[in-house]
């Protein structure tokens, strides 16, 4: 059925602004993994440089949507789904705002790597970021689409993506004692594998605060179901 | 802060009471009630257990009958012409349609404040005793108590302990209501009804008569009408929505403000109606 408008159309608007933030915010975050990836792999300065300026604009935006979802509180008494959905936008900024600071971190990483001769081994962080970024964007869209499926499935695949991580660690650690003057340029590739598994981190918790706005279940901190 | 009043002393008779999930005792069971002014239903099979003690708020747009079910619980109604009624309403396991009950006894034993103060032109002092000297009471020592009692239980003493004798109507609106509630509690009822209390009073009034519903349920069960929600989300532990009549949702006030398990609640209390 569908939900009928607000009787007060500001709020109907203010609630549509605060969620086209979110959304703005989110497609920036996302450019700013990609661009980091594209700066790793094409050892491009450039598109390194572009995710490290971006950032002033993703925090810009949390900024904007804290206020505004403050404004909304103060102006119209949110109830129910309403104050769900603010409360949801407000910390799903903050999920974005710090996925969009592990892009640069990454990109920070990808620079220095840069500076040095091309490791063969970067091939192996490519299934990371694949995962990591199929993550972050399957967060954006479930709570684009108030999509609860799409959402239950992150817990599960985002600690897929641990595993990833603590596996590419190893590997890497083995690597370290064979090839020890690559000492450096493993240590930049597993920081980066960090990053992946932290917005791996930061799109399940969109996915659990979307759940909480669409069907007022609080799923953190409880283990997956089989 | 009032101190808190003592028990009432007279214990109505006892039948089966049922209990809430937290388990105190619904004291006012209201049981498939209908009510009709003339030929229009003003109400239909409304099925509501109110708990002792607590604070019930009851939401809706207007003309959903949440007014009319209020005071039907001390049969105000009664005094229309032409209304009738089916279903029943038991107030701590006795019907208040019982034709042993006295409506004048039941009516002692259910306060109530009204939208728009209406203290009487009368001093402060006679304006609470009101109640008492109409049941026959006037013996100073009683009357004297129980204006201290009543005017702390409405958190109104300290500021007229030295003015008792002037007019009620000489008070702000903010007192004014504080001292209708004085009123409505000098007779110790066991239940004290309220509707809209609040809308006719500015804000910092509005908080001090919150704050003393919040007191009050201590000793009384409170059933407030309220068009204010977050009045309803402040002051009371359970909420019933009611509209065209019906009542839609009765539950916790924390869950039907942040997830009603009806659509109408939800489109209602986010102010999608209409």
């Amino acid at each position: 059925m569908e939900t009928p408008r607000h009787i007060l159309t500001n709020f109907e608007t203010a609630l549509e602004n605060l969620r086209k933030d979110v959304l703005m915010m989110a497609s920036l975050a996302a450019r700013s993994i990609d661009s980091a990836r594209k700066g790793l792999f094409e050892r491009d300065e450039d598109w390194c440089n572009t995710v490290i300026a971006d950032d002033e604009e993703v925090d810009t935006l949390e900024i904007q949507i804290d206020k505004a979802g403050m404004d909304i509180m103060l102006r119209y008494h949110p109830f129910a789904s309403d104050l769900r959905n603010v409360i949801a936008a407000m910390k799903t900024s903050v999920n974005l705002e710090r996925a969009a600071d592990q892009a640069v971190g990454i990109a920070r990483r990808a620079r220095k790597l840069i500076l040095q001769p091309a490791l063969p081994e970067i091939a192996r962080i490519e299934p990371l970021f694949d995962t990591a970024t199929n993550l972050f964007k399957d967060a954006i869209k479930a709570f684009s689409d108030g999509d609860i499926e799409l959402a239950r499935t992150l817990k599960l695949r985002d600690k897929g993506l641990d595993e990833q991580n603590r596996s590419f660690a190893e590997t890497l650690a083995d690597l370290m004692q064979k090839n020890p003057d690559s000492i450096r340029g493993y240590l930049e590739l597993i920081f980066i594998a960090r990053c992946l598994e932290r917005i791996g981190d930061q799109a399940k918790s969109i996915a659990e605060d979307t759940i909480y706005a669409v069907e007022v279940k609080d799923i953190r901190h409880t283990s997956i179901p089989n | 802060m009032p101190p808190v009043l003592s028990k009432p002393t007279e214990q109505p008779m006892e039948t089966t009471v049922n209990t809430t999930a937290e388990g105190r005792p619904d004291f006012i069971s209201i049981r498939d009630f209908s009510f009709f002014y003339g030929k229009k239903q003003a109400l239909f099979d409304i099925s509501l257990d109110i708990p002792e003690r607590q604070v019930t708020a009851f939401i809706g747009p207007s003309g959903c009958g949440k007014s009319t079910l209020l005071r039907n619980l001390n049969r105000m109604n009664d005094l229309i012409d032409g209304i009738r009624h089916s279903g029943d309403i038991v107030v701590n396991g006795r019907s208040i349609y019982d034709p042993h009950i006295e409506v004048i006894s039941l009516r002692k034993r259910v306060g109530m404040v009204f939208q728009k103060s209406n203290p009487f032109p009368k001093s402060i002092y006679e304006n609470v005793v009101y109640p008492l000297r109409v049941s026959g009471q006037n013996k100073k020592s009683v009357l004297d108590e129980t204006v201290e009692r009543s005017l702390q239980g409405a958190a109104l003493w300290d500021e007229v302990k030295d003015r008792l004798h002037e007019s009620g109507l000489s008070l702000s609106g903010g007192q004014m209501q504080r001292l209708c509630i004085a009123r409505a509690i000098a007779n110790r009822p066991e239940i004290l009804l309220m509707d809209e209390p609040c809308s006719a009073l500015d804000p910092i009034a509005t908080v001090k008569v919150e704050e003393l519903i919040r007191e009050l349920k201590q000793e009384f069960t409170i059933v407030i009408v309220t068009h204010n929600m977050q009045q309803a989300t402040r002051c009371s532990d359970r909420t019933a929505f009611f509209y065209l009549g019906k009542l839609v949702e009765f539950d916790e006030t924390p869950k039907i403000f942040s997830n009603p398990a009806q659509k109408q609640t939800e489109d209602y209390i986010t102010g999608r109606f209409g």
